[in-house]
Formats: structure tokens, sequence, C-alpha cells
């Protein structure tokens, strides 16, 4: 019997002694060491910045927050008078606005691979124009004009705007210009809305502003 | 049947703490509360993180927690194996009474036994840190996972240092945010300060934005912003501030010291903080705990393998050297096949750079020094004896039993 | 009662016939002809590499199909009145070599007919399935959406779970019909390169004038005369203005049908590679573009896609040429991958397949379950015990079939029995079904077999509705750590008999409750049966000990031998300790007084929750080793049968309260009895 309690006293007293997940060096004290040779060079840097690795971080964060856009190409173009460049979002590569209280609109996405296709792409305008859908010849047929140097179908539709996509409310006499380029490398889209009279003041603009569009090869 | 009533004078305490050590019902409930204990650590180790869990409610004696909103106070894991471990001994292997049917718990609670002194032999003495290797480079240090300290160094013209002063992590990490402590270094000319010392901290301009909620003092354009500790107590960086006051006149050198100016990176050099005391240059900062094992090892190749196609790793291994006492062996080293020696030893644990491509990639090794390494192996021998023996004779019981029931007229 | 459970059979019978079959969905197609059973079969052994193993087409088709339809076969009504039930290697070949046809079979599962009204497509019902055709009305607006959702979704996953980005439900639908539509379009179009300007989607994508130069330029054409370039040069090109002369024009417009052909050929690595140490199988895609940065690499690259051409050309001529053509490919295929090593078993993985032995085995545990419960109705009698034996016999059929599965899967994949969470359900099964019929074997009651047959039902629908929700091939690789056969052969399987013995004893649990409840509203006693049955209890409870307590330690030690400590209180090996420490508190507490008979059962079920935590609920957690199968909705499915096994300890609890009850009025009775003390 007296053996079998002694077992639990040393694993008491076990339990009290320091425990050290880690060997090296423990106690209070500064003690020294010899440095082996992997250990003795040493990156001697001078400023802070570079010290606590901050430049990097810096020049990551600023990368980050650069729209996701710049995976594809950037984007060069003319801004008409009057038009005011907005924050890009997501979808939105170029985001600009126009008019008195920046009710009219001018944007350009870009889709890779599918996108939908020509067709449903119109034919989605012109719903939210209010407007009937095209078949695919009449769209076939609709006027072209020139984006990034290629042939887009352009697309000018008057009506009530219901942008759709989370708000309800309808925009009463809006007037819609539009280009559609379906090609290979992806689908682009440039798409400017606004109050009719507003729209119709901006119209040369909208040729401007499209012709002007280019891809910058940095 | 009337119980008799309990007998509490002091005289009688040790045959009344005798007979709570040894009986079932004390089994019994701490069975009860390590299963509650094991449940509440593990689901809180969704938020905390392994390790912190770990601490906690498994490597304590006691602590709080809260079970559907009302604090309660809980045994902890090693309270309840230190009680269980008595309870065993005195209960199991002395009170029991010998017979032949009780052959087989006693041999597995035996087993049992020995199981948990590995544990407790383990965690008291145990070891553990790695080693990450590029090809071509060879070490005999070994690194802590999360344990820091501080170390000072004079460098030569070359910017090199040969010898380096150092403040143990036991002390540096218990130093508080708010306390300052001061060491006097023989051999250097001046007393080492430190003003507050944080578990996770990153370093932030102060032109940065929420600069002005860290309330360390600026040096150089920087504060140190503390923050909250990580999950993965691997990833805390810590951070001090330090000040150097030499001996004879001059200056306090003060800087901002920080975990993360220490090598990410095998190939890496550290990046100290230099200063200049007496016409003579030192640096200082804070690196990883590390000591040293009896011999060196090379890495000489790590093989890495995908499973093709896809990103999951099918196989890595390291083809190593080890050198020890004039001695020369090549060995592999992989997962599953460890390399023992002395006493320490070597697992293939990871690997790295994360997005490193074959043939640039390094080799991490887990490094292990636990005295009772094969404990566990041969209580799992004795203790399955034990029970198979128990399970042998308990089935052959049943049926025998079954069977005498079945042959008589059946009763449904 | 008797005659109440008689009819409570005979109309479970009769219900098949009430519920006439579905209609099934509509589709465009004013008829459909299937292919030839022969061709489908050549077919099937078609090898492909994917998920870093070489295995045959016919288990992508199944997995793919089940990930878009929820389901292994493709069902539609043609305009003609005909009802059309097509097998998915069937439906895989119309998407590979009809395409126009596949576009009109509706199977995509759409379970809310709110996502494709988000998307602008006419719904059809609440939970309905609509084909590609129906749903291109939409396909920009699912596009766009789908990209806005994945932002979202990465957004969640890198804030750890911040629950503002967390998706909503319709979100998630949508997300996830975006990724299956795409998905399928490029099955769709993976030999478009081949049918010369045939394009079956995205056919607004190309320009007029690169549709005509479809027509008359073939790709391996052009590979011979393109010049070198890179894929990122390729890009760049593509990207660049065409010059201003009609050479440069052509050249840039054949750069960009390079480029889309490319790029819709991906995703099927149908081709071994030319070196014998290069392990990755290519696509057509990767040859290409193999083929485009290396002028060596083309004549093989030729030699491949040519073979391609010929499949596609022989399509159009006529079914006995195509059956030719792909029996050659086919052929071809393996005289490749045999010498090295590859896809060897995969005409096992497709008997495997068509043998469906899981759920054959649950066709044999229902119809043993409805012999069993025939014979409940004559309990004791001697028609009775013939019943629960034939029942027995059908159990066992089912036991072996589920064996079989398991052993064609380990066979398949060279490695012992249990890999991954999947491969724990059927062997879990198999476990607890065979210890039922043990304790049959010894006990004769029909308990044992009672307890087979439930094991088997829940455990083989289990493993048919996971397999299900997963929709990824269940037969995956290892990662580097589990690449060692003699602890998944000893740890893993003794840890899962562990398991199975937990839920098994908690079968017995209920059986016993619900019996005993019963007993006590009837006001009947079967003191002998109950205490068998505890008995029983007992020695699977102390089974369960020693297998999960072994299999735990087994664990510790192999935790030991790759990462250096026995243990490190990670949530699976938290969840197995809970299971030993559980049984050692029934087994203790019996010694201690504090738990009887009543108390065994209750526990047990007490048990089988531990025991499910530990098998489903801590790999679901997000940390620790062993978090490797994420699942959603798991959590849902372990508080519902966590609250029906409450349920059982609630009438424990009830029937434990009447005992007590029963016992106060005894003592009472004697009281009144004793004599007036002096």
């Amino acid at each position: 019997m007296r053996l079998s309690f002694t077992l639990p006293f040393f694993l008491v007293a076990a339990l009290l002694a320091t425990s050290c997940r880690d060997s090296g060096p423990t106690g209070t004290n500064i003690v020294t060491r010899e440095l082996p040779e992997s250990q003795q060079s040493f990156r001697l840097v001078d400023s802070s910045a570079e010290r606590f690795r901050y430049q990097k971080r810096d020049a990551a964060a600023s990368t980050e927050s650069a729209p996701a856009a710049s995976s594809a190409p950037e984007l060069i173009y003319t801004t008409p008078e009057g038009w005011e460049k907005q924050d890009g979002s997501m979808m939105r590569d170029v985001n600009l606005a126009f008019g008195e209280n920046g009710e009219g609109e001018c944007y350009v996405a870009r889709l890779p691979g599918a996108g939908g296709g020509l067709v449903a792409n119109v034919n989605r305008w012109l719903g939210q124009m209010g407007a009937d859908s095209l078949t695919e010849e009449e769209i076939n047929a609709l006027p072209k004009k020139p984006l990034f140097g290629q042939p887009a179908t352009f697309l000018d539709v008057e009506g009530d705007f219901s942008p759709g996509m989370g708000s309800t409310e309808v925009m009463k006499d809006y007037r819609l210009l539009g280009l559609i380029l379906a090609s290979d490398a992806g689908a682009v889209f440039v798409k400017m809305t606004g109050p009719k009279t507003l729209v119709g003041e901006n119209a040369d603009a909208f040729d401007v502003f499209t012709s002007s569009l280019d891809v910058s090869l940095n | 049947m009337a119980s008799k009533p309990i007998d509490w004078s002091p005289s009688n305490w040790p045959k009344l703490l005798y007979q709570f050590f040894t009986s079932f019902k004390v089994a019994t409930a701490i069975f009860v509360l390590m299963t509650i204990v094991t449940l509440l650590g593990t689901l809180a180790q969704v938020d905390q993180g392994l390790y912190a869990a770990k601490v906690k409610y498994f490597h304590s004696f006691f602590f709080t927690d809260k079970i559907f909103g009302i604090p309660v106070l809980l045994p902890g894991g090693l309270l309840l194996m230190l009680v269980l471990f008595v309870n065993m001994t005195l209960g199991a292997l002395v009170k029991v009474r010998k017979r032949w049917k009780g052959l087989g718990p006693l041999i597995s609670h035996f087993g049992m036994l020995m199981l948990l002194a590995g544990g407790f032999v383990t965690w008291a003495f145990g070891t553990d840190g790695y080693m990450a290797l590029y090809p071509g480079m060879s070490s005999n240090r070994v690194e802590s996972y999360r344990n820091w300290q501080l170390e000072v160094f004079p460098l030569d013209e070359n910017g090199q240092a040969k010898q380096a002063w150092i403040l143990p992590s036991d002390e540096l990490q218990s130093i508080r945010v708010d306390e300052q402590r001061s060491y006097d270094a023989d051999g250097l000319p001046f007393d080492v300060i430190i003003n507050g010392f944080t578990k996770n901290a990153t370093p932030i301009p102060v032109t940065a934005n929420g600069a002005s909620d860290a309330t360390g003092k600026e040096i150089d354009g920087f504060k140190l912003a503390p923050q909250e500790t990580a999950k993965e107590a691997e990833q805390n960086l810590p951070g001090a501030y330090v000040a150097f006051d030499p001996d004879g006149e001059g200056e306090n050198a003060e800087a901002i010291l920080w975990a993360g100016s220490y090598r990410f990176d095998p190939k890496e050099d550290p990046m100290p903080f230099q200063f200049t005391v007496d016409g003579k240059n030192y640096g200082a900062m804070l690196a990883k705990k590390s000591w040293h094992v009896p011999f060196e090892v090379r890495l000489d190749e790590f093989i890495f393998e995908r499973h093709p196609g896809v990103s999951t790793a099918r196989n890595f291994e390291s083809r190593v050297t080890r050198f020890s006492e004039a001695q020369e062996t090549s060995l592999e080293i992989k997962m599953n096949e460890p390399m023992r020696y002395v006493g320490y030893t070597f697992f293939q644990e990871s690997f790295g750079p994360p997005d490193g491509k074959p043939g640039e990639m390094f080799s991490q090794f887990a490094v292990a020094n636990n005295p009772a390494d094969q404990w566990p192996l041969w209580a799992l021998v004795v203790t399955t004896i034990g029970l198979g023996i128990h399970f042998c004779v308990m089935l052959i019981d049943f049926i025998v039993r079954s069977r005498k029931k079945t042959s008589a007229a059946p009763s449904s | 009662m008797k005659r109440l459970l008689l009819a409570l059979l005979f109309s479970a019978f009769a219900l098949p016939g009430l519920v006439s079959a579905r209609d099934l969905p509509k589709s465009l197609l004013p008829s459909y002809e299937p292919w030839d059973d022969e061709v489908v079969h050549t077919f099937e052994n078609l090898l492909v590499q994917e998920g870093g193993r070489v295995k045959p087409i016919y288990s992508v088709a199944r997995f793919t199909l089940m990930q878009f339809s929820g389901k292994t076969t493709a069902s539609f009504q043609t305009v003609d009145g005909v009802d059309h039930k097509l097998h998915y290697a069937e439906w895989l070949l119309n998407v590979l070599f009809r395409g126009d046809v596949a576009k009109d079979m509706p199977v995509f599962i759409v379970d809310d007919s709110a996502a494709v009204v988000q998307i602008g497509v006419s719904p059809k019902a609440k939970r309905d399935r609509y084909s590609y055709n129906e749903l291109l009305a939409g396909r920009a607006k699912l596009a766009e959406l789908g990209a806005q959702f994945a932002e979202k979704e990465k957004k969640y996953q890198d804030s750890e779970k911040d629950p503002q980005y967390e998706l909503g439900r319709v979100e998630g639908m949508i997300l996830t019909l975006g990724r299956n539509i795409s998905s399928f379009e490029y099955l769709i179009g993976q030999f478009g390169f081949a049918r010369q300007g045939e394009l079956l989607v995205n056919e607004n994508i190309l320009p007029e004038e690169l549709t005509e130069l479809a027509k008359r330029l073939d790709v391996v054409e052009m590979l011979e005369r393109m010049p070198e370039m890179t894929l990122d040069q390729l890009v760049q090109a593509v990207r660049s203005q065409p010059g201003t002369s009609e050479d440069e024009r052509m050249f840039s417009g054949a750069l960009r049908l390079f480029f889309f052909h490319a790029n819709t050929a991906r995703g099927l690595n149908l081709f071994p590679p030319q070196e014998a140490d290069n392990e990755v199988w290519l696509s057509a895609s990767d040859v290409m573009i193999g083929a485009l940065g290396s002028k060596e690499m083309r004549p093989w690259a030729g030699e491949q896609l040519g073979k391609i051409k010929v499949l596609v050309d022989a399509r159009n001529e006529s079914p006995e040429a195509f059956a030719t053509e792909l029996t050659n490919f086919a052929e071809w295929q393996h005289s490749i991958s045999d010498p090295r090593g590859e896809g060897l078993h995969s005409d096992l993985e497709v008997q495997m397949y068509r043998d469906k032995p899981f759920y054959n085995a649950l066709v044999c545990f229902i119809i043993a379950f409805v012999v069993m419960a025939f014979s409940w109705l004559t309990p004791g009698s001697k028609t009775g015990k013939v019943l629960i034996l034939i029942a027995s016999l059908i159990a066992i059929a089912g036991l072996v079939l589920n064996i079989y599965g398991i052993t064609l899967r380990s066979i398949i994949r060279q490695r012992p029995p249990i890999t991954n969470l999947y491969d724990t359900v059927i062997f879990i099964t198999a476990t607890a079904v065979l210890l039922g019929l043990l304790i049959e074997y010894f006990t004769r009651l029909g308990v044992g077999t009672l307890v087979a047959i439930l094991s088997g039902l829940m455990g083989m629908f289990l493993s048919m509705k996971y397999e299900a929700k997963e929709a990824t091939d269940t037969i995956t690789q290892l990662v580097a750590v589990l690449d060692t056969n003699f602890w998944l052969a000893t740890h893993v399987t003794i840890i899962n008999i562990g398991y199975a013995a937990g839920l098994v004893a908690a079968i017995i649990g209920i059986i016993y409750l619900t019996g005993r409840f019963v007993m006590m509203l009837m006001g009947k006693q079967a003191k002998d049966f109950f205490k068998t049955l505890t008995r029983m209890n007992y020695g699977v409870i102390c089974f369960c000990l020693f297998f999960a307590l072994v299999g735990t330690v087994l664990g510790g030690i192999w935790a030991n031998y790759s990462w250096g400590r026995f243990w490190g209180w990670d949530p699976k090996e938290n969840g197995a300790l809970m299971i030993c420490l559980w049984t050692l508190v029934i087994l203790h507490g019996r010694m201690a007084g504090w738990i009887r008979d009543l108390g065994i059962h209750m526990n047990a079920i007490v048990l089988a929750i531990i025991t499910t935590f530990s098998w489903w609920g801590v790999n679901n957690l997000g940390v620790g080793l062993h978090s490797y199968g994420f699942t959603e909705g798991v959590w849902g499915a372990l508080y519902s049968s966590w609250g029906v096994l409450g349920v059982f300890m609630l009438m424990g609890v009830i029937v434990w309260i009447n005992e007590r009850k029963k016992k106060a009025m005894k003592k009472d009775d004697t009281k009144a009895g004793e004599p007036v003390p002096a």
C-alpha cells in the first residue's frame, strides 16, 4: 500500500515542476551563446519601414485596393465635357455621370467568355426600357458603330426605364443609347441612360466617348 | 437497507479519503466530468483556436465557462486526470478483489495507468520545435513554434556577429504591456530596458489610419499597435519597446522590436535594429527561441509531388545527411517514417513557401524530444491484452447463459 | 392490435398505386432517338483523368449529371408524348456528340423558382428541372449575378465567415446554377474544334467573319501554320487591334478562332501525355496550347486532335461508323494507359456502378423489414420464427452486397476499405449489420435481425443521400499523411468498428425503451425478454469500448509517427475520447449502482449522440487537423436525429417515473401492513 501512494506523489511533484514545452534558455537572467555559422549574418537595413516590412505591405495594400478590372488591360478614353468620373464597380470598368444632378450615366462593362450573346442582351435592355423584344434578324439589321475598332451593335430606345436589379422604381421618359460588341475574347457593353432630353443633348458626346475607347498596351 | 452513519472525526479521515478515492462513484463522476470538459473544450476551439483552448480546458486545474449563459466553475483536464490516476491506482490495482475473472480489468487498468503516466511525462518533460531547410542547407538548431526571446549582439565591420546575449522567452513573455523591466548584462556596456511586451502586434506608421488608437510611444515614425491574439498561436508576432541605456554617458537608444523582422523563410536573414554605443555597433532583435541538438542535419534533396492535375500534395519526403561525432549517415525522412536519434525525433512535418514550385521549396521537420515516446504503444499492448481477456470471458458467459435460456421454454 | 397492423401493412402496398407516376418534365424535343446499347457500353469505358485519378468516363458522367440534376437519370417527355429516361452515360454521350439534342433535355435542377425569376426566365413549378435552352434567355444575367455572388462567397471565406457576406438561399442557388451551366457549356463545346464551325453554345460570341472562317479552317491545319507562341502571347495578340491589311485581319481572325477553340475544349482530360514519366493527362485544350508553344509537339498533337476529328466525322457518317471509331478510340486509350499502369481497374469501376450494390442492398433491407413486420403479427409462433429466419437471410443478402461494394472500391483504389467520409458510411453500415446478425445467431429472439435491418436501412439510405448531396466522385485520392496502408487498415478500420458498435447499442436501447414504454401502456410484463436485451446491450457496449479505445490509442500512435505528438486535443481525437469515456461511464456507473437496466439503455442513446457528433460533427467545426469532411446541412441533420433520439430518452424517463411510482406505492402497501411500533 505504501508503494502505491508514492506514485501519485511523484506525479504531483512532476506537475508542480515548471513545465517547459521546449528546451532552450530558461530563467530570468541574460545568458550568452555562441552563434553558429548559419546564424551569423543579418540583413542590415536603414529604415524602420523596411525593418517592419512596411513598404511591401503598403505596396500590397495599394494594389489590393485597385479594382479587379486590372486583371484585364487598362482602358483609356476621352471624357466628354460635362461628364464626371464615378467610382467603378466590380462590373463597370468605366463609370461616368452627367447632367445637373448626375441623373445621366454611362458605363462600360466587360464580360469574359459567354456573356449570353448579342440577342439576349439587346432584348434585356429593350425589356428594361419597356420596349418589345426583337428577333435575331431584326437585331442583326440594327445599325453598327465602331467600338475598339470593331463594328458593334447600336441601340437607341426611348421609354420608361426600370433598371430592375433590386430597385423597383420606374424612371419615366428615359432614353437609352447602347453599344454591344460580342467577340470571342468576351463581350463589351457600353450603356448610356438618362432623361430623354439630357441624353439627346449628350448623344454626340456618346459618340466621342465610345470612339475614343481604347486598350492601353502597358 | 439502512446505511451506517458516516464517522466524520479527524481520526477517520484517512479511511474516508481511501473510500472516496477508491469508489466507483468517483470514477464515474470523473468520466462524466471529463466528457463535459472535452466537449466544452472542443467547441471552444472553434473560436479560440486549438492551442488556447487546450491550455484553458485541458492543461488546467480549474476553469470557468458559460453553459447556456450560466457561468460555471469546472475542474480542468489536469485535475481530473490526476484524480483519475489516484482512483485507478488505489481502486483498480490495490483495492480490487484478486480473482481470476478480474484479471482482464486488472491488466487493462494497469495499461491505462501507463498511458496516463506517459501523458504526464510528455507534458512535463517533452519538447517540440521545428527545423526548416532548403536543399544544401544544414543546421543543428531547432526553433520554437511560438516562443520568442530577445537577442542582442555586437556587430563586426562586416555586419556579422559571433556571440549573442539572450533574454530567455519565459522572462520576456512574462512582461506585461504596461510594465518596465531593466536588465544588466555582463560584457555589454549598457542596460537593456524593456518598456512593455505585447503578445501580438503590428508596427504602423503614425500617418496611417487608426494610428491614433495605438497608445504606444512613437519611435522613428512608427508606433506599435497591439492586435488580438491569433487563433493559431504560431501566427502571433509579438512586439516590444526596448531601450539601451549606456553604462557611461550618452543617450539611450530606443527602438520598437518586432517579431516580423525575423526570418519567415529559411533563406532569409533577419533584420535587427542597429545602434551604436561607445563607437561600437550592436544589433538587437526578437528571435524565435531556439536550442541545439547534438548533431547536424543537412538537407540533400526535397521531393515534392502533387496528385496529377490537382493541388493536393500526394507525397513529400526529404533526403538528409546526419553528421555526428565524425560519422556521416544518409537517410530519408518522410511522412509516417521519422528519424529517431539520441532521443530526438525528426518528423517530415511540412514544406514551403505555400505557392512554391518543386525544386524551389524548403522542407520543414518537426523536432521532438519525448522521453515517453514509446510508452503509449506499450500501454496499448497491455490494455488490449487486458480488454481482450475480459471481453472473451464476458462473451462466453453471455453465450452460455443465453443458450440456457433459449433451450428452456420460450418466454416471449 | 393485430388487425391494425395488418391494415397498415397492406395499405403500404397500396400506396404506390395511389401515387401515379409523376409527370416527367416536358422537353421541346419533337422526339428522341436513343443510342445503340453497344455504343453506350463502349463509350462507358473511355478513360478520363479527373481528381488526380484515371477513371472511366462512366464515373464522370454519373457525378456530372448528379451535380446538375440531383439524380442519375435524365428523364423527360418529348413532344410526341413518349417518356424517356436516359442513363447518365447515354446523357453524356449526347452532350459530347449530339449537343443540340442535349441542350433541350431538362436536367438543371432549381430548388426554388425564385432563382430563375431573378435571371429573367419564366418559371415552371416551384422546384423543377430546366433545359439549357430554357435558361438561355437569362444567360447574361446568370453570368453577371454569378460573378457577383462568387465574389461575395470569396469574401465570406476570407473574412472568416462574416455573416454580412453569407449567401442567401436563392443567391446560393443562382451561383450553383451558373457554375453548372458553365460546366455544361464546356462539355457541349468540348469537341467543337472538330466540328468545322458548327458552334453549339455561345453562337453569338464569334463575329460573323470568324464563324465563316471556322467553317474553312481546321484546327490541326492552323497549328501547322502558326508560329510558336505562349498562351500569354496568344492572349495579348487576341486583345490587340487587328491590322488594316487583309492578311493581318485574316491572321488575327485565325488567332481569335484558335483561342476560342482552345478555350472551349477544356475540362475533359482524355489524352495520356507523351512522356512516360509525366502523369498529368491533357485535355484537347491543353494539347492545342501545348502544341502552340512548341513546334516539336505539333505532330503528336495533330494525331491526338485528329482522333477526335475521326470520331466526330464518324458520328456524322453513320451509327455503325461511330461505333467502330469509338471502339478504336477506347482501345487506343487503353493501349497507352495500361502499360503506364493507369486506369487498370476502370472496368471494375464501371461494373460497380452498373451493379448498384448499395442500392440493391437497400432494397434487400426494405424487403427484409416488411417480412419482419409480418412476423410481428404472429409473435412466438412457428410462422413468426420462419418469417424471422427469412428476414435474416434477406438481411444477409443485403450485407453481402454491401461488402461486395466495399471490396470493389478497395480494389479499384488499391487501398484499405476506408479512405474518406463516404467510405465510413458504407463500412459502418456493414459492421452494424454484421453485429446485428451475430447477435441474432446467439440469441434467436428476432431482435438481432431487427437491429441488422434497421442499421442496413438507415446506412444505405444515408450513403445514397450523402453521395447525391456531394455530387462528386466518392473514390478520391489521399492526402500525403494518409498515404500509408498500414495505419489506414488498422486505426481507421478499428475506430469505425467502434463507431458502429456505439450506434448498434443505441438501436438496442431504442428497441428496449420502445418495448418498455409500450408494455407499460398495455400494462403487460416481459421481464425475461428485457433482461436479455440488457445483457445484450452490455455486451455490445463492452465491444464498443474495446474497439473505440484501441482505435483511439492507435490513432495517437500514428499521430506520433507523423506529427511528433501522441495526443494534441484535436477535435477528432476529442470526439473519439468522448466515446471511450461514455462507455466507461456506463460500465462504471453500473458498478457504482447509479445505473441499472433502464439507465444502461438510456445512456446507450447518449452514446449514439456522442458517436454521431464525433463521426460528423467534429469534421464540420472547421478547426483542427481532421477537418476533412465539409458538408452543408450536416448540423441540421444531426440536430434532427438527436431530437428523435431525445424522444426515446423521454420514453425512458416516463417509464422510470412510472416505475418509481409503482415502487413507492408498493412501499406504502407494505408499510400499511406493518405492525405499529410500540
